[in-house]
């Protein structure tokens, strides 16, 4: 298993290489640069050279590449060409606030879709599982941003006025200052997350309740209980485990369209905001952070996969 | 109504849908207007006024002389202070400067500081650091925004008469100078001023500043002005996104915000708790031809573009009716602008046989538009319908407005354009000379350059009219704008903020103003 943990680290690391030949080229060809950007129409030649000379643009393409590349080496990110900060100290807090709000929303919608999907298969067609059905159907069906939307008009400036409907954060504080200002963008990926686990759950659970050995479980005569924790459980958790884990990698995507509906400081916001800026050495490094997040969350799937299945476990 | 048809994108459907729903709610909502307290008309001192503002990013800065973001021009206006500055009908009054006087020839531009100035560090404002505010700007290694406006400045030549006088030399005449310097970018500043310590003039002092984020301004104890600024501080937060803009005022997370989308502006009024500031202006959104490309370079063709458009139904449609009609001329609100000139309006017969007599029957051209400024899209979907009366194919190019303002900006055949209010003669020097930083349609008249640089040198009111109105007729016949219309600023507040009234600049939230508002809690 090791040596698979090892082949898959490898094939991570060269996914990430050519993650960042391709968005370096994407960016490249974007059209204009980060001076015209920063300087929108007050771009007039003489400004735009003496801002170009500052930002040290310029280069031919393979030497611009490989000049960051040697940095990414040597972790040294570069600086932002529209602030002149560290890219380090500019993403290091969106990546922190980010964290914290798919870590809460994972935390929040794993274990729940789970319960859901599994009471859904033992109540199979009672009317529990009919509406389970029919709503994690409409939200799957939904794309995030109407969930949000929706979400705001219930709960913030329409029906009831509970939570606020955007993110301010003042300045020196963390997001989690104030979880009420979390909550809708906390549920707005929970429920855009956890409609596929709870389907794929239910229907992994019902071809486990109806296989031979939980049969023979019960034939046996253990109680239910232990029929679905011991036998079950274990069983429908690996195919799961694989959906859980695009659902996550999903959720860094998502996430983009998320926190600019609600404003929230995070990777998404940024990311968005460095695309229009053009400033190359910020969308490298967050797209290299989506991009290892991506690696890391399918080769932690790989592995609970592998921890719970016996056969894979013990073979050599 | 034939509204016209826009792109579904990620932001106009989440508006529809949040405006379908809120109108909705209002209806069943049963708190009618509670009648709003009457109006308490002396200020109070103290409180925080929350301001959104449209835009913002990383690229955000406090440089008094180079507002690169929109927010960021909310933000020099609190800091610094001009020599001069524009009052809500647009007309030039003193600020920092008490006197501002031409020589005959208007090439010499004698300053007079008021008594007792002092920058927000308590030091005084003097004539060195006005020297050094304009030297700054005009830096010819590192221009900032209002160089190119000074570009006649004689910048070796300036100097200080005394502590509160500045000798300003300009190599050509130089009328429209104290419009010059009442520009939002030409902020006083003190002799060494670096943006990280931003030591201002203006009415607000930094507390703090998070690019892309927020930043918070504290009264500057300082100002020159008596009783202001009334509020404690201000906090500016940047909001890319209307539709989060809109919510944060509903929900009470800001006590105001600028450019309030049309599709709100009904819900908005509907709320009492909630006021919409609505201005008219003289900003305008120009469709621009390039006089020196075909098909353009046919004064016909222009003619007939010119007639085929319903300045009506552009206002209709485009700006939901918030705008006024224009007439192809910019400057309306110019003391001097020829009102004597008949509107056009649409002819499609006459447009017809202009291009006939062009020997363009069934033209085809490119419209390049972007979403850089609110309208300009629909304004060119809206175009392309009209045109199709008169038997032209109008082909409507989106771009990003990245690429909008990059390399081929200023040379796009037929495009559009946006600009704030501006009299004739600023607006003349930024896009109608040949060597004029924005000239669009490539516009260089021999007739129309002599009377403009004839009235910049004419310092007598009536004899400068008289040129200006002979130039804009030259332009009604023959430019290269079409300028069909001049949407208004629409802004919302909340009714406990005090003190906003409507201006004509086109720079929302009474100019950005913060300086006389107060709150009424």
């Amino acid at each position: 298993m090791s040596r698979m943990l090892f082949r898959r680290s490898l094939f991570g690391l060269f996914t990430l290489w050519i993650v960042s030949i391709v968005v370096f080229l994407a960016t490249q060809a974007l059209p204009g640069d980060a001076a015209q950007a920063i300087l929108g129409r007050e771009a007039t030649p003489e400004r735009l050279a003496a801002l170009r000379a500052q930002l040290h643009l310029g280069g031919s393409l393979p030497e611009q590449y490989f000049s960051w590349l040697g940095h990414v080496v040597t972790f040294n990110m570069g600086s932002s060409l529209a602030s002149g900060n560290p890219v380090v100290d500019t993403i290091g807090p969106m990546v922190l606030n980010s964290t914290v709000l798919m870590f809460a929303s994972a935390v929040i919608a794993i274990p729940l879709a789970v319960v859901i999907g599994t009471w859904s298969a033992l109540k199979k067609d009672t009317g529990v599982d009919h509406v389970t059905g029919v709503v994690t159907l409409v939200l799957a069906s939904l794309p995030e941003f109407v969930v949000g939307v929706l979400l705001v008009l219930l709960l913030s400036t329409g029906l009831l006025h509970l939570f606020p409907a955007v993110f301010v954060q003042i300045p020196g504080e963390h997001v989690w200052t104030h979880p009420d200002q979390l909550v809708l963008p906390v549920l707005t990926l929970v429920l855009a997350v956890s409609p596929y686990i709870i389907r794929i759950m239910r229907a992994t659970m019902l071809e486990v309740l109806d296989s031979q050995y939980v049969q023979q479980a019960r034939l046996k005569g253990l109680p239910e209980r232990e029929v679905i924790w011991r036998h079950a459980i274990p069983n429908a958790i690996g195919p799961v485990a694989q959906v859980i884990a695009l659902q996550l990698a999903w959720l860094i995507g998502g996430v983009v369209i998320v926190e600019y509906l609600f404003r929230f400081p995070g990777i998404g916001f940024e990311l968005i905001d460095s695309v229009t800026n053009r400033d190359l050495p910020v969308i490298q490094a967050l797209v290299i952070i989506i991009a290892l997040f991506y690696v890391i969350v399918n080769l932690l799937a790989d592995v609970v996969t592998l921890a719970v299945n016996p056969k894979v476990r013990t073979a050599q | 109504m034939n509204a016209p048809r826009r792109p579904k994108t990620l932001r106009t459907l989440t508006a529809t849908l949040l405006a379908a729903a809120m109108i909705g709610l209002a209806g069943c909502s049963s708190a009618p207007g509670t009648s709003t307290a009457a109006v308490n008309s002396t200020p109070k001192d103290g409180g925080t006024l929350r301001v959104g503002i449209v835009g913002g990013s990383a690229k955000d800065s406090l440089d008094a002389h180079s507002p690169v973001t929109h927010p960021d021009e909310a933000r020099v206006i609190q800091l610094y202070e001009t020599l001069a500055t524009y009052d809500v009908n647009h007309k030039v009054e003193m600020a920092l400067a008490d006197k501002i006087t031409p020589s005959a020839d208007a090439k010499i531009w004698t300053v007079h500081l008021r008594d007792g100035l002092k920058f927000s560090n308590g030091k005084p404002i003097t004539a060195n650091d006005v020297i050094f505010t304009f030297k700054r700007i005009t830096d010819p290694k590192a221009p900032m925004a209002g160089a190119n406006a000074f570009s006649a400045l004689n910048r070796d030549g300036l100097k200080a008469v005394d502590a509160q006088t500045i000798i300003f030399p300009f190599k050509t005449p130089f009328a429209t100078f104290p419009d010059t310097v009442a520009q939002y970018s030409t902020g006083i500043v003190p002799v060494g001023y670096d943006p990280k310590n931003p030591v201002g003039s203006g009415p607000f002092m930094m507390k703090d500043f998070t690019a892309g984020q927020q930043s918070t301004f504290v009264k500057n104890p300082y100002y020159w002005r008596k009783g202001e600024p009334h509020l404690a501080a201000v906090t500016i937060i940047d909001f890319p996104d209307d539709t989060a803009r809109v919510n944060a005022l509903l929900g009470g997370q800001v006590d105001a915000i600028d450019q309030l989308p049309l599709g709100q502006i009904n819900i908005v009024k509907a709320n009492p708790a909630l006021k919409v500031l609505e201005s008219a202006t003289g900003s305008w959104v120009p469709f621009t031809m390039r006089v020196d490309q075909p098909p353009f370079n046919d004064p016909k063709v222009r003619q007939a573009f010119r007639l085929i458009v319903d300045r009506k139904q552009m206002v209709e449609q485009v700006l939901g009716g918030h705008g006024t009609i224009g007439n192809d001329l910019y400057a309306p609100f110019d003391a001097c602008y020829a009102k004597g000139i008949p509107q056009r309006s649409q002819n499609i017969a006459k447009a017809r046989q202009l291009l006939a007599e062009a020997g363009k029957t069934n033209l085809s051209v490119d419209l390049v538009t972007s979403s850089a400024a609110a309208g300009m899209v629909e304004a060119a979907q809206v175009f392309a319908q009209q045109a199709k009366a008169a038997g032209v194919t109008v082909n409507v190019k989106k771009v990003d407005p990245g690429e909008f303002y990059g390399d081929k900006y200023l040379q796009w055949n037929f495009s559009q354009d946006f600009w704030f209010t501006r009299d004739f003669l600023p607006q003349t020097a930024a896009s109608g000379f040949s060597n004029s930083p924005y000239n669009e349609t490539h516009w260089d008249n021999k007739a129309w350059s002599d009377l403009v640089n004839k009235a910049n040198a004419t310092v007598d009111m009536t004899a400068r009219c008289a040129l200006i109105q002979q130039a804009q007729q030259i332009e009604f016949n023959d430019g290269g704008y079409i300028i069909w219309g001049f949407p208004n600023s629409v802004d919302a507040y909340s009714a406990a903020v005090q003190g906003f009234s409507p201006d004509k600049s086109g720079i929302p939230l009474t100019s950005f103003g913060f300086r006389s508002v107060w709150m009424n809690k």
